[in-house]
């Protein structure tokens, strides 16, 4: 490079340039800073829309007798809104989750435990596994469920298959959330834990798994108030049953299943359900979730 | 106190000083949970591409070119099981859904980070985490009930009153369709997308964009310039992650695109996905040659999350550990 | 030139005396309602260096960083006084933030190259924000400024190099080239060598007093030494009873290190505090 031009000719051009430029430059970064402000409104419109939804049209529908408590009804071109209610989904529902977390719970944080506290190869391929598999579309579980359960074992429809695939779609979340968990306990912990001749085992088990247990649960709470509304690993396996059901061997009806089933009814009156059954799985997931996350600040508050 | 603690601490650490075996055990234990996990996740891709072969077997690549879906009944030579238009289904809505999410999660994230008062940046992050918590089928209803009629009623007539707009769009027949579904895709897959980037642009050095500020910058210049640069490889990630869930979003997807076995690639027609086709022919597939096929339309769907999954997951961890350099 | 009392040099120039770059009259910048930094007034001479001394949270930076209204980024900062450049009072209006801080350069503690850039796009990236594209006037500004730095001679073979590629020292020179090739008025240098080693250090320190020539500059630094060897005029902070930064003294740099005038200034520069 050789300089052909003078050090006042460059000052001159820049000056030229910056002020011949100003207006255009301040005038798109007005604009984009805008468009930023409209990104976040747009954003937070959905939330809003679908809450005023879910409380205008929801709230006549849980509050109609026997809504909780009573079986679907077909309507009839008599009583085209006779729709009964959702107990057998509830029952489901609660069944399928809780199956699935007796299966899920114990793998997902025994493998968390291990994931935070092995170094070896395969903790590392198993980190990269796990994290592909937070992934992997909750569809796929169903064909899985459907693979094992239904086919391989010949236990049919029923609630278990559906445990069984919500178990297999939880399962990485859990693993993580206990990784993260043990991951934030100070490491002077395990430290003072080794320093007083405990063993690595012992100083796992009685001090820093308890250190991160608050955040483990709330982990497990987090991840379940979710998988409750999960509808693609259950809709392939559950089978769907208009009675109350909660033996795992039993085909049964779920709160988000039946949403899917009546929103493609050709009643209407089958249709508005859905806007019940939308409010109390959101309003079930939002009250858990914030009550875990307040119990997880407290906790940490007191420990202080 | 202190010494009493101590004392306290080391006496418990001797009372239950494991023998031999049972730190084994522990081990062991900790150690089958994660082995019976990879077993699992070996066991998922094995079996969902063992039902898939016959399909593989018999259709071969008709599987992935042809467009008609019949079942032969009692004879399977006779069927024909094509997924060309769920796999143009599926990239259509997943990248109608990618672009508005990535433009409006960038956005909302620059926002969030350098914009909103930062006593409005926790409840933004909470109302985000929200947006992510409710259920899919919820945003399904929400689209086919509130959206599609708006659809039909404003902005279908809107679009095709553009200059070549029937041509460009489509004309609207019924509110389902590629675009209704890749824009509730969009708001599903936001939080996922804003969760990533927000972290991701919080993350560059504040060093940088004082830099860039004292240089006469523009807050646009330095977020162009400086920011979105020094995060483009988290912001990759997370667009990838957004990707891989729009990919396999299911029930959504089925109440708001048409569920129509067409290959379309206008915007209000209507559709079909990959996933979104194994949910609604599940049920009279079961038991018969039409279920591999299913099943191999869900190994193509696996192949393409699993890789996106794997991808985005790496892409985020380098940035982090750019950042953190 | 006038006497002032201690300086017997007949070479001595008393530096309040020649015109003033920047005037700070009644500076004061408080966070969250705090006041960090209280009632600051003096002029910066224009072409020489000036000092701003004091130990740790005396508040330096701070008022560093209202001479460019850096702290408009912070919430909860406000600045109040009078800060001119030349005669333009810098917080009125009278000139955008953009075109303001294109005028008055700066140099942080930690190099802080843009690390997505190559060492030339650093070099030009001031220019190209301020919408210069020609390529040959960016090419002889990158000259110019790298050349300036004390930097030409060892980078010209490897421009589109990663700027992450370079030693400390030299990512600190290029900041400064980064901030020269703006062709800024006043250079602000906030510890520009406490991240260094001695070497780049005085290589940083020869570069100043030959920059002056054509940029005022004004450097933080709680090294003493540093402010003796290189600074024309220094100002002395020290926090007050609520912990403000307030100014003890600003003399001749000369003078300050020699004669104080303040008990305070003398036992600081004594090691007796800070
Ligand atoms: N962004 C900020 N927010 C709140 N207080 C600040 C901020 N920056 C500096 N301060 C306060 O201002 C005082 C002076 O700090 P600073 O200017 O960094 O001192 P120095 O550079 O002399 O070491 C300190 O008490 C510091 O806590
Ligand atoms: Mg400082």
């Amino acid at each position: 490079m050789t300089v052909t031009i003078k050090d006042a000719e460059i000052r001159e051009h820049l000056r030229e340039r910056s002020v011949a430029t100003l207006r255009r430059r301040t005038y798109i970064s007005g604009v984009m800073t805008a468009l930023c402000w409209l990104a976040i409104t747009f954003a937070a419109v959905p939330l809003v829309a679908v809450i005023y939804q879910l409380l205008r049209r929801g709230i006549p529908v849980i509050v109609k007798s026997g809504f909780f408590t009573t079986l679907p009804q077909q309507p009839t071109i008599f009583d085209a809104n006779n729709t009964g209610g959702v107990s057998n989904a509830l029952v489901g529902s609660l069944a399928v989750i809780v199956y699935a977390a007796l299966f899920a719970v114990p793998i997902g944080v025994l493998m968390g435990v291990y994931l935070a506290e092995s170094t070896s190869k395969f903790a590392s391929l198993l980190r990269i596994i796990t994290a592909t598999m937070v992934g992997a579309p909750s569809i796929l579980m169903g064909l899985f469920a459907f693979e094992v359960v239904v086919q391989q074992m010949h236990v049919g429809f029923s609630i278990i298959a559906g445990s069984f695939g919500l178990a297999v779609l939880v399962l990485p979340v859990l693993a993580t959330a206990t990784e993260i968990a043990i991951r934030n306990v100070p490491s002077t912990y395990r430290e003072a834990g080794l320093a007083l001749g405990a063993k690595p085992s012992t100083t796992s088990l009685k001090i820093v798994l308890p250190a991160a247990s608050t955040g483990i649960v709330s982990g497990i709470i987090l991840a379940l108030s979710r998988a409750v509304g999960e509808t693609a690993p259950i809709l392939l396996v559950i089978g769907g049953a208009y009675a109350i059901a909660w033996h795992p061997n039993q085909a049964a009806s779920a709160l988000p299943f039946q949403m899917f089933q009546d929103v493609q009814s050709n009643y209407p009156s089958l249709q508005n359900e859905t806007w019940g059954i939308a409010l109390v799985l959101v309003g079930a997931v939002f009250i858990i979730s914030f009550a875990a996350r307040l119990w997880a600040a407290r906790k940490k508050k007191v420990q202080r | 106190m202190t010494s009493n603690t101590s004392t306290d601490l080391r006496q418990a650490a001797e009372g239950h000083r494991p023998s031999a075996a049972s730190r084994g055990v522990y081990e062991y234990v900790v150690l089958s949970a994660a082995g019976l996990f990879a077993i699992i996740s070996l066991y998922f891709v094995g079996s969902i591409v063992w039902q898939a072969l016959p399909a593989i077997r018999h259709q071969g690549l008709y599987l992935l070119t042809g467009t008609s879906w019949v079942s032969g009944g009692a004879t399977p030579a006779l069927s024909k099981f094509g997924g060309l238009s769920m796999i143009t289904g599926t990239i259509e809505t997943s990248l109608i859904a990618i672009v508005i999410a990535v433009v409006v999660g960038t956005g909302t994230s620059l926002a969030i980070n350098l914009l909103l008062p930062s006593w409005m940046r926790t409840i933004a992050a909470t109302t985000v985490e929200l947006l992510a918590a409710i259920p899919s089928v919820v945003y399904g209803v929400w689209g086919m009930l509130v959206l599609a009629p708006l659809v039909i009623s404003t902005v279908g007539p809107f679009l095709n009153s553009l200059p070549g707009g029937n041509a460009v769009f489509g004309t609207v027949v019924a509110g389902q369709s590629l675009l209704l579904a890749g824009f509730v895709l969009a708001i599903m897959v936001l939080p996922t997308y804003v969760a990533i980037s927000r972290e991701v642009i919080g993350a560059v050095p504040h060093e940088l964009i004082e830099a860039s500020l004292s240089l006469g910058a523009t807050r646009w210049q330095t977020i162009w310039k400086t920011i979105l640069p020094t995060g483009r490889v988290g912001l990759l990630g997370a667009g990838a992650l957004a990707l891989g869930r729009a990919l396999g979003e299911t029930v959504a997807v089925v109440l708001v695109i048409g569920q129509v076995n067409q290959l379309n690639f206008r915007p209000l027609q209507p559709g079909v996905t990959l996933a979104s086709w194994i949910a609604s022919q599940w049920g009279e597939a079961i038991g018969s040659d039409q279920m591999n096929a299913l099943f191999a339309l869900g190994a193509l769907l696996m192949a393409a999350s699993l890789g996106v999954s794997f991808i985005s997951t790496r892409l985020v961890s380098r940035q982090r550990s750019l950042v953190n350099r | 030139m006038t006497s002032v009392s201690g300086i017997t040099d007949p070479q001595f120039e008393d530096p309040r005396l020649l015109p003033a770059a920047m005037s700070l009259r009644d500076v004061s910048v408080a966070f969250h309602g705090r006041v960090a930094v209280r009632d600051v007034t003096f002029d910066v001479p224009a072409n020489r260096v000036t000092a701003l001394i004091g130990p740790s949270g005396s508040g330096k930076t701070t008022l560093l960083r209202s001479l460019n209204r850096l702290h408009d980024l912070t919430k909860g900062a406000s600045v109040s006084g009078t800060i001119l450049l030349g005669d333009t009072d810098i917080y009125q209006g009278g000139i955008p933030t953009t075109v303001l801080r294109s005028r008055i350069g700066m140099v942080f503690q930690r190099p802080n190259p843009f690390p997505t850039m190559t060492i030339y796009e650093n070099a030009v990236a001031g220019l190209r924000f301020n919408g210069v594209k020609k390529k040959s006037v960016l090419d002889a500004a990158a000259e110019s400024a790298l050349t300036s730095a004390d930097l030409w001679d060892s980078v010209k073979q490897r421009l589109n190099a990663h700027a992450a590629t370079l030693s400390g020292g030299e990512q600190q020179r290029l900041c400064i080239a980064r901030a020269l090739a703006v062709e800024p008025e006043v250079l602000l240098m906030d510890e520009p060598t406490s991240a260094l080693d001695p070497i780049s250090t005085k290589r940083i320190e020869e570069l100043m007093v030959e920059l002056k020539k054509r940029v005022t500059i004004v450097i933080v630094t709680h090294n003493m030494q540093q402010a003796a060897r290189v600074s024309d005029l220094t100002a002395f902070l020290l926090m007050g009873e609520d912990r403000a930064g307030e100014q003890i003294e600003v003399s001749p740099t000369l003078k300050l290190f020699s004669a104080p005038e303040d008990q305070r200034t003398l036992d600081y520069i004594q090691g007796r505090f800070g």
